[in-house]
């Protein structure tokens, strides 16, 4: 065994850059794997740090479902309840610091403020100061604010913070009393939380309801118990009942296909991986077939052969994995940092490095370079004595690869990725999708072979005026080993699709994340309030007043409940939508049903919930309101509405919504401007709507913002897939090298017979253009396949795919630049050959 | 030793096609320095064949490949066909190869997944010139013929045997009519028959077709069709033997000299 293993590292030693480059191959797919794994638990601990941060101790939590929320009636059934111990009740709401809204050309950053009860609160949550003192016992008009309010706005212990209330009551100072440290469960989206105590805040909004009340049962109550109690006793006001295990799964929900997104890059990059190493296992048994054969000859055992390779790759595997694991660290320390500073898209406040995932990440790298490297120590071991010593060697069908083996480890990947995979379990139907598309690039992979040497055909015609003596040499370079032109176009191809896919699925949730703007916004511009603003407020008049504004709708979001599933749900105009040319119905009249809206009793469904409800035209609808149950008839089913927190929302028109089902008011108002009159209008309304606390946004703006988020979650997961692609280069860097050094003998005659150093680079640069090309057209191909795979089966909901052309450009161009790119060592070792040693080299 | 080649070279009708002078190579070997070619001058006159023996190490290998183009020297001149080669720049240097030589190796340097009529057209592809058509096609066939390898065009290389392999490699080296043959061990990997074949075909060449042939052997019966034969020892020349043009071959009167001079 200790010779076996000297021998293989001399093998390795041999050839330094191939050595080099699959140990960075199998880095870089460890790597990612290895992110993904810490990424994976960095979201986990934020969903858990959120939760606890936001529950403390807290066992169960009632949560208001209407706006308007839970009545001083309900507290007091919750804190009689048998089995409850403490009841913590909290009112949040957003409003603006002060100045107040109006006094200056912009509006300031909202705040979420919070109402405690200092006293049961802190039996329940631990409320960590950064300086300063907890809120007193007794109440009063005083404050903790968040560090990042406090740094945002200049405040400081002792200093005064202005909140505006409602209309009735206007500003309140609060002095503030403590400095509230950072944390991931922050109820306010930017971190700027303002906590007072439960009855200053109900004065300053005027109102005696909660948004929610946490709960803490009493030694021996039960959450079981305590829910069936809760039941019998909270019959008037709609109600959600979660545990902090509930939430953490919500949340955990929240990210589930970011982790599947990232869990599919993983696995491509390792088998980006597994294609280099088994590239290079086979390119070694090719290259030292003559050795092994006088190995044998001289009494090597196939078993001592297979155990040479396969040790080989042992060392390139613990090399790799160990370099990986600290490439996948750094990845993800990298990736929190850009595209999560302080919690941002991701909501990773903290890089997380679990020892399992780690460990994990270390086994299916290992793993899968062995099972990589298996096929060629098994073809190795049926090298014959005899063929080494003669000169047909190098035809034998014993050193061409069988690509079938790779496609078998492609699918031993996503198996035990998938088996293995944190919460892969919990993914049900989600995983649907992945695994689809992971399949088309299995196929990908399988069918590499049989394009390659046409469509490397067809390209190397268009260079042929050009470059005609290259695109001749290029072509039988191409078909000296196709299986090794198949895995390392097949790896290029594999990476590329996933780009493909990832731009086209980008370009498509951005226009299905903004189609509703106009598709069914029946304005020019909309105006956002941090609040729900009763319909009946006076300041509307005087919006609706300022010259050049033709209409003001309002749109209020809120959600139902039917048959004890959460439904978002918006209130409209139905008339205004009917006005505008909005809103097209798949089933139904329009001039029926939006007028119906306006009428009451009435209700227009997405076509998704009404698929899932089975819910046809002139159905019913049967909503929880209260105790009561609202039936709504169903007038209209829509392809596309207005989105909604999980999924598209369910239309009703306002006599419903406020009257029937609790809501207090719009939080959106779409203006129309009078035609050609949009721009004067636009800036006279601005100061007016600011006054009113509601901040103007043109669509496009809107459209922009949404675009720009979505541009920034799919960047991350494309930056992870680039990494795949890199893989692939080095793969490219690989076989052309291996290219050039089997032709060293050729490459010096055509030099010798006054071939210039430049048309051997050429040569081996036009080798990679067509690798590149060919590898990219299969690589657009099928990425644009796993695209429409992903959309047909959920992703971006009544909008066309779009397959993003300008990714699709980038692709094709990058793919052939990468090859190109990565041709440059190998084409300048073509061009460096000596003629003299060359054709004396056997 | 032989330093002056301005007689041998007189002797000949023809004005010189090649010339060596003071031709020496090189190499660091180590820590020290071996010279492989010392002080070689030389002149090949245009339709002469000539051939270099000596034992393995002697530099007669090295000093084809500098007067071939292929390696520079380290101090001395080649001027093939009045170009100092060895002071062109590298693509210079590469198309006066392209234009005025044709190599044939030991190993026959074929492309193993071109056919054999690509292989025989690589220097016009190489060139840039289309070989399918016209008078570079009749040329490809010329050459094809005169190796008596019609009818296996379309075959590749791991399809032929040794000595058609090699008859191919000649052909490509026949194919654009160079000037200069340079030819190294041409017969080292065949048997007897095919490598006096192939021998018969360089001879041929020089003969009827007026080009000239350096040969490069340490195989007396090889270089016994050349005009005047070289024998080089330790990098150096150490004799020449003028054999004259014969149509027999016969090694005989050179084995004799070669005896003569204890060889």
């Amino acid at each position: 065994m200790r010779a076996l293993d000297a021998l293989a590292r001399r093998t390795l030693v041999a050839r330094p850059l191939r050595t080099i480059l699959t140990i960075a191959g199998i880095a870089l797919g460890v790597g990612v794997l290895v992110a993904a794994l810490v990424l994976n638990a960095g979201l986990d601990a934020a969903a858990e740090r959120s939760v606890h941060d936001q529950l403390g101790r807290t066992d169960l939590r009632v949560a208001a479902f209407e706006e308007r929320g839970l009545s001083a009636a309900s507290l007091a059934a919750l804190a009689t309840t048998p089995g409850v111990a403490i009841v913590a009740p909290e009112l949040e709401r957003r409003t603006y610091p002060f100045p107040e809204p109006g006094a200056g050309p912009a509006l300031p950053v909202p705040v979420t403020l919070v109402g405690i009860d200092p006293a049961a609160d802190g039996a329940l949550h631990d409320r960590q100061l950064a300086s300063g003192s907890p809120l007193p016992l007794e109440g009063g008009d005083v404050a903790l604010v968040s560090e990042a309010l406090a740094r945002g706005d200049g405040l400081a212990v002792g200093g005064m913070i202005t909140l505006n209330g409602s209309a009735e009551t206007g500003p309140r100072p609060f002095r503030i009393a403590g400095i509230l440290a950072g944390v991931p469960g922050d109820p306010d989206p930017a971190g700027r939380s303002v906590v007072v105590p439960l009855a200053a805040a109900q004065s300053l909004l005027s109102t005696q309801s909660v948004t929610r009340a946490d709960l803490g049962l009493a030694p021996g109550g039960t959450i079981t118990a305590v829910t069936a109690a809760l039941e019998r006793r909270l019959t008037t006001e709609p109600y959600t009942l979660s545990t902090p295990e509930d939430l953490v799964a919500d949340l955990r929900a929240s990210t589930a296909d970011f982790r599947i997104a990232i869990a599919l890059v993983a696995a491509v990059s390792l088998f980006g991986g597994a294609f280099l190493i088994f590239n290079t296992m086979a390119m070694t048994v090719a290259e030292r077939a003559r050795d092994i054969g006088l190995l044998r000859a001289a009494g090597m055992t196939r078993r001592q052969v297979t155990l040479l390779v396969l040790i080989s790759a042992g060392h390139l595997g613990v090399a790799g994995v160990a370099l990986g694991v600290a490439v996948g660290v750094g990845l993800a320390g990298g990736v929190t940092a850009l595209f999560s500073p302080g919690g941002g898209v991701l909501g990773i406040r903290e890089l997380v490095i679990p020892p399992a995932g780690l460990l994990l990440g270390a086994l299916l790298g290992f793993g899968v370079t062995i099972a990589a490297a298996l096929e060629p120590a098994l073809r190795a071991a049926r090298i014959s004595p005899v063929a080494a010593l003669t000169s047909r060697l190098e035809q034998s069908a014993v050193l061409r690869a069988r690509l079938s083996w790779l496609t078998l480890v492609f699918a031993v990947v996503g198996v035990t990725g998938l088996a293995l995979w944190p919460g892969a379990a919990d993914g049900g139907a989600g995983l649907v999708r992945p695994l689809a598309v992971y399949g088309l690039l299995l196929g990908v992979a399988l069918v590499s072979p049989f394009l390659v040497g046409p469509l490397g055909t067809l390209i190397g015609a268009l260079a042929r005026p050009f470059l005609p003596v290259e695109e001749r040499l290029t072509r039988s370079t191409l078909v000296r080993d196709p299986s090794r032109t198949a895995l390392t176009v097949g790896a290029l191809a594999v990476a590329l699709a996933v780009l493909v896919a990832l731009g086209g699925m980008a370009s498509t949730t951005r226009r299905a994340a903004t189609a509703w703007l106009t598709d069914v916004v029946p304005g020019d511009a909309l105006l956002t309030a941090i609040r729900p603003v009763p319909l009946d407020e006076p300041q509307l008049a005087d919006l609706a007043a300022v010259p050049g504004v033709a209409r003001l709708s309002p749109i209020g979001r809120f959600a139902i409940s039917v048959g004890g599933q959460r439904l978002d749900a918006a209130a409209v105009v139905g008339a205004d939508l009917l006005a505008d040319g909005r809103l097209a119905l798949s089933a139904g009249d329009r001039a029926v049903g939006l007028p119906a809206l306006d009428a009451g009793g009435a209700v227009i469904l997405p076509a998704a919930i009404a698929d899932r409800l089975g819910l046809p035209l002139g159905g019913s609808l049967q909503v929880l309101a209260g105790r009561q149950v609202v039936a709504l008839r169903v007038v209209g089913i829509a392809a596309r509405t207005i989105p909604g927190a999980a999924g598209e929302a369910v239309l009703v028109g306002w006599p419903d919504a406020t009257a029937r089902l609790g809501v207090l008011g719009a939080d959106v108002f779409a203006v129309r401007y009078v035609p050609g009159q949009a721009t004067t209008a636009a800036a006279d309304l601005e100061p007016v709507a600011r006054a009113a606390a509601l901040e103007p946004a043109s669509l496009d703006a809107l459209a922009g913002t949404i675009g720009a988020a979505v541009d920034r979650l799919f960047a991350l997961l494309t930056a992870l897939a680039a990494v795949a692609l890199i893989v692939a280069g080095l793969g490219i860097v690989n076989t052309l090298t291996m290219n050039v050094l089997e032709r060293v003998r050729e490459l010096g005659f055509l030099r010798a017979a006054g071939l210039t150093r430049r048309q051997a680079r050429r040569l081996v640069m036009l080798e990679a253009a067509v690798l590149g090309a060919v590898g990219a057209i299969i690589g657009v191909g099928a990425g644009i396949l796993a695209g429409v795979i992903l959309a047909a089966l959920g992703a971006g909901p009544g909008v066309a795919y779009d397959p993003g052309w300008g990714n699709i450009g980038l692709a094709l161009v990058g793919g052939v630049g990468l090859a190109v790119l990565a041709s440059a060592w190998p084409a300048t070792i073509a061009a460096r050959i000596e003629i003299v040693r060359a054709v004396q080299y056997e | 030793m032989l330093t002056d080649p301005r007689p041998a070279a007189a002797s000949l009708s023809l004005p010189p096609i090649l010339e060596a002078r003071s031709l020496t190579r090189r190499y660091r070997v180590g820590s020290g320095d071996v010279d492989a070619v010392r002080g070689v001058s030389l002149a090949v006159a245009a339709g002469e064949f000539v051939a270099f023996m000596g034992p393995s190490g002697s530099g007669k290998s090295t000093l084809l490949h500098l007067l071939g183009g292929l390696d520079r020297p380290t101090s001395g001149d080649v001027v093939l066909d009045g170009e100092l080669i060895s002071r062109l720049s590298d693509d210079a240097a590469t198309k006066l190869r392209r234009e005025k030589t044709g190599f044939v190796f030991q190993f026959f340097n074929l492309i193993p997944l071109l056919s054999v009529w690509e292989n025989v057209a690589l220097p016009f592809t190489i060139a840039g010139e289309d070989a399918r058509r016209g008078e570079h096609a009749a040329a490809v066939r010329a050459a094809l013929a005169s190796v008596d390898l019609e009818g296996k065009e379309r075959n590749r290389p791991d399809q032929l045997s040794a000595g058609e392999q090699q008859r191919v490699a000649l052909a490509r080296a026949l194919v654009r009519r160079p000037a200069l043959l340079l030819a190294d061990e041409p017969t080292g990997n065949l048997d007897f028959a095919t490598g006096t074949e192939i021998l018969d075909r360089l001879w041929a060449s020089c003969h009827e077709g007026g080009q000239t042939v350096v040969l490069v052997t340490h195989d007396a019966k090889a270089a016994a069709y050349a005009d005047r034969v070289y024998v080089m020892h330790d990098g150096s020349l150490r004799d020449e033997i003028r054999l004259g043009r014969r149509e027999d071959h016969g090694a005989g009167p050179l084995i004799a000299r070669l005896t003569d001079l204890g060889l």
